[in-house]
């Protein structure tokens, strides 16, 4: 069992003169390491043996003060309740770093991030390619670099096309999207077949990248975004929101009242409900069994009109802030909570007995989509997608946040290997929201639920935290920064491990599968892009006519 | 007199082909706690699509006439067959031959129109649709085939009522067990609409069709559904058979309507399956349909 202290001992006892500093973070749970960039490969290497669950990277350009780029990789020990960030630095004017993509492969998206977005250069990347920049945007203007404003339009670059990976030979292309029926948002796989065999896929994807990281370091200030982290996604919103305001809470050390930490627990876990339910419908709708999409969208649509009582909108709460939330649960509404709740547990009830019934169901999902425990660990794969596949992670129960730690809940994990277990985990998991959110209500606290500060919040402080989002675990990492804006802030939601480990599960199933298996990690591609929708610049929507959108379309 | 039971035949086929279709997904919205779409829906879909334009990527002649080929040879079996137990002017110069090749002929001219129009996904439906037919064709030639070594004839006709001249033997109820095991398979609906399959390959090899010529594969599509339903009334339901020509057509339309209800809650009832697995469900069909045939052969 390593302790984050005998962690720190055996790298400071083996790497001496290489780390620069280790501190120990935020009541022993965050290891902070700074380091040397000649051993990163080998240090990730080494926390990765000791049993680190390799999270995201954060690069981040620190120009200004110490003419370098830095870059911060992540790792936690679940089992153990701590986490280890290992930063390392490389000057400005050359940013070059150990790629550490071939031993951790779930490395590469973040890697490739920072070369398109900072310029970094990795050696010994196995695909350097670009992966968030339009393909349009000119070489060598890094959008995350202090020196971009964040509204810079550069002229377009000409000829340019994002060049597909090779076909394997003998296989054929079908193209899939960027706009197909089996995709809600637009992304684009290249998926190689040899007949109905999948054989391969290459993915092009980040084409809603809006820049919102950019945005919310250079134009808000801490306390607005919360509603724009709310809309990095439609579905968990409150996942982000929570995500960015635990995050700054924990690096300003600000305590939120105990009350808002159950409100939060609640809000979370009617989230949960919502999200679950729907991804139910939609893979139904993947296999092309409509009857179970209608029925679990007509259970969920029960969650949306709670939501609407309690906080005034359907989806998209608004709730909460840093300091706490923004609603308070009068009695009454906690009463229709509890109505509605039980309901949705019976309702579950009925369409679980029906689905694990059915041959025809169990025909399209065991064994589609089959992953080996070793594979999904090798991934830093999460969420359901990994406990469908014998991994036990969840953050609630192994970093405890809000009001989790005084919860009592079990976490389904099975060992089915396909997307049949993602299946029965999301709807196990119904069940335990609804006995989470009775109890919440049960033990719940009285008291404010906002805890107004007023005191700056200390700069240069890094914190990273992590929330159970219903289909994964969402990762933020703050970087506190002055004029009361956050330095650097790095979103990780769920979709972005999990994708990466679709080319893995696609392999040698048939083409027929492609939905059901990209459906059953519930990709959110606007999570991964990090999409803001909204006209910042002039702070209202502009509707566009079809007419003028005609028009503009054909000015191209 | 003859030559009226045909057209009687063809219109009443024409006329209301897209109500059962509509009824279809009436019943399955029902299942799916919806409100659904009008009855009449079908109908406005065909008047809506026969007002729109052609866009064809590049109009090469097969793909433009492929759509007109799959509705002619379903409009010709359906002159062909004797519905309401009469025989049409055209009965005398064809055989059950000539049907399974007319209705071989629908299945062509969409995997003509889908490989022709050179899209990805139109291909990959296009082999889809010839493995079905390759598998599931038999099922309905066996059927035909039972009736004609009974009355020992080729006749349309006949070969269709002499399936159960001699009573519910044996290797006639294996043959119903089988037809509407292969149903949903006929008619392209789920488990069995792998062909299309929106979610997967985008309606398959009727991608790139638009306007009249799309409506023309709709029609063709909705009329070879309800020709399989109106097979098996008049092949395994001879008790529908009356003294009054108007009232047995009646009561066969009745039975189509039922036939319609069991296609709409298996339909709305399962998932779509894969291809391969589709494949072995056939195989098993095939397989049971040649006992049956093997039955009838002596007499059981």
């Amino acid at each position: 069992m390593p302790t984050l202290e005998s962690i720190k001992n055996r790298l400071n006892e083996k790497y001496k003169k290489d780390i620069a500093g280790s501190e120990t973070l935020y009541g022993d749970t965050q290891l902070f390491l700074d380091i040397r960039k000649d051993v990163v490969r080998p240090i990730c290497n080494d926390i990765i043996s000791e049993g680190g669950r390799y999270l995201v990277s954060v690069g981040h350009d620190d120009g200004d003060r110490s003419g370098t780029l830095g870059l911060i990789h992540t790792f936690s020990f679940d089992a153990d309740h701590f986490k280890v960030m290992v930063k390392t630095a490389a000057p400005a004017d050359n940013p070059v770093f150990d790629s550490i993509t071939p031993d951790i492969p779930n490395a590469g998206w973040s890697e490739r991030e920072y070369i398109d977005l900072l310029g970094m250069k990795f050696t010994g990347h196995p695909k350097p390619k670009r992966l968030i920049l339009a393909d349009d945007w000119p070489e060598g203007i890094h959008p995350l670099r202090k020196e971009v404003p964040y509204n810079l339009v550069p002229p377009a670059a000409e000829d340019v096309a994002y060049q597909l990976d090779e076909c394997p030979p003998g296989c054929s292309v079908v193209p899939v999207g960027p706009f197909h029926p089996s995709l809600h948002e637009p992304a684009h796989f290249a998926v190689f077949v040899d007949g109905e065999t999948i054989k391969g896929c290459d993915y092009r994807g980040f084409m809603t990248h809006r820049g919102i990281e950019k945005l919310c370091t250079t134009q808000v200030s801490y306390n607005e975004v919360p509603f724009i982290a709310e809309r990095i996604c439609g579905i968990c919103g409150s996942v982000h929101a929570t995500a960015y305001s635990q995050v700054v809470e924990l690096a300003a050390g600000i305590k939120i009242p105990r009350r808002a930490d159950f409100i939060r627990t609640i809000m979370l876990e009617i989230e949960r409900i919502h999200s679950h339910l729907l991804w139910l419908g939609v893979a139904g709708h993947l296999i092309g069994f409509d009857t179970v999409f209608m029925q679990a969208w007509r259970v969920r649509e029960q969650v949306m009109w709670l939501a609407e009582k309690i906080t005034g909108n359907r989806k998209t709460y608004g709730m909460i802030v840093i300091g706490g939330v923004r609603r308070d649960l009068t009695p009454e509404l906690c009463d229709d909570l509890l109505k509605v709740v039980a309901n949705i547990e019976k309702e579950t009830m009925t369409i679980h007995r029906a689905i694990a019934g059915d041959t025809a169901v169990h025909k399209r999902t065991k064994g589609v989509g089959a992953l080996t425990r070793e594979q999904v660990v090798n991934w830093s794969l999460v969420g359901p997608v990994a406990r469908a596949r014998n991994v036990d992670i969840d953050a609630r129960r192994d970093h405890p946040y809000a009001a989790y730690d005084e919860m009592k809940f079990d976490v389904p994990v099975v060992d089915t290997m396909d997307v049949w277990g993602t299946v029965l985990v999301r709807i196990l998991e119904i069940y335990e929201a609804v006995k989470i959110i009775r109890q919440a209500v049960e033990k719940m606290p009285g008291g404010p639920v906002l805890y107004e500060f007023h005191d700056p919040i200390p700069p240069m402080k890094h914190a990273i935290t992590q929330v159970e989002a219903p289909r994964g675990e969402a990762v933020h990492y703050v970087i506190t920064g002055e004029e009361n804006r956050a330095e650097r802030w790095r979103v990780r939601a769920p979709t972005y491990p999990n994708l990466q480990g679709v080319p893995a599960m696609l392999m040698n199933n048939q083409f027929a599968d492609f939905p059901i298996i990209v459906g059953s990690i519930d990709p959110c591609f606007s999570c991964t892009d990090r999409v803001e929708v909204v006209d910042m610049r002039s702070g209202k929507a502009s509707v566009i006519g079809s007419g003028e959108l005609e028009k503009m379309s054909r000015k191209r | 007199m003859k030559i009226l039971y045909m057209i009687i035949n063809v219109l009443l086929f024409l006329a209301l082909a897209p109500l059962f279709e509509g009824m279809i997904r009436k019943i399955i919205a029902k299942v799916q706690s919806r409100q659904g779409p009008p009855l009449l829906q079908p109908y406005y879909d065909l008047l809506k699509l026969l007002g729109k334009e052609n866009m064809s990527a590049d109009g090469n002649a097969a793909f433009r006439l492929a759509p007109m080929i799959a509705f002619a040879s379903i409009v010709s079996v359906i002159a062909f067959v004797p519905f309401g137990f009469q025989e049409g002017f055209l009965g005398g110069y064809a055989d059950i031959i000539t049907v399974i090749y007319l209705l071989t002929m629908g299945g062509v001219s969409v995997m003509l129109g889908a490989l022709s129009s050179k899209n990805t996904f139109a291909s990959m439906g296009a082999s889809r649709e010839m493995i079905t037919m390759i598998m599931v064709e038999p099922v309905l030639a066996m059927t035909l085939i039972i009736g004609a070594l009974k009355v020992k004839s080729l006749g349309i006709g006949a070969s269709i009522a002499g399936i159960t001249a001699g009573g519910y033997g044996w290797s006639v109820v294996l043959m119903l067990a089988v037809y509407l095991m292969a149903l949903q398979a006929f008619v392209a609906r789920q488990p069995f609409d792998i062909t299309e399959a929106e979610i997967e390959i985008l309606e398959g090899p009727f991608i790139e069709y638009s306007g009249p010529n799309y409506a023309l594969f709709k029609y063709y599509l909705m009329l070879k559904q309800m020709f399989y339903a109106a097979l098996f009334a008049m092949v395994f339901v001879p008790v529908a058979r009356t003294e009054f020509y108007a009232l047995t057509v009646v009561i066969q339309l009745a039975i189509v309507a039922l036939v319609f209800v069991l296609i709409s809650l298996l339909a709305s009832t399962n998932p779509r399956l894969r291809i391969d697995q589709a494949v072995r469900y056939y195989t098993a069909l095939i397989f049971m349909a040649l006992c049956a045939v093997g039955l009838s052969v002596y007499g059981i």
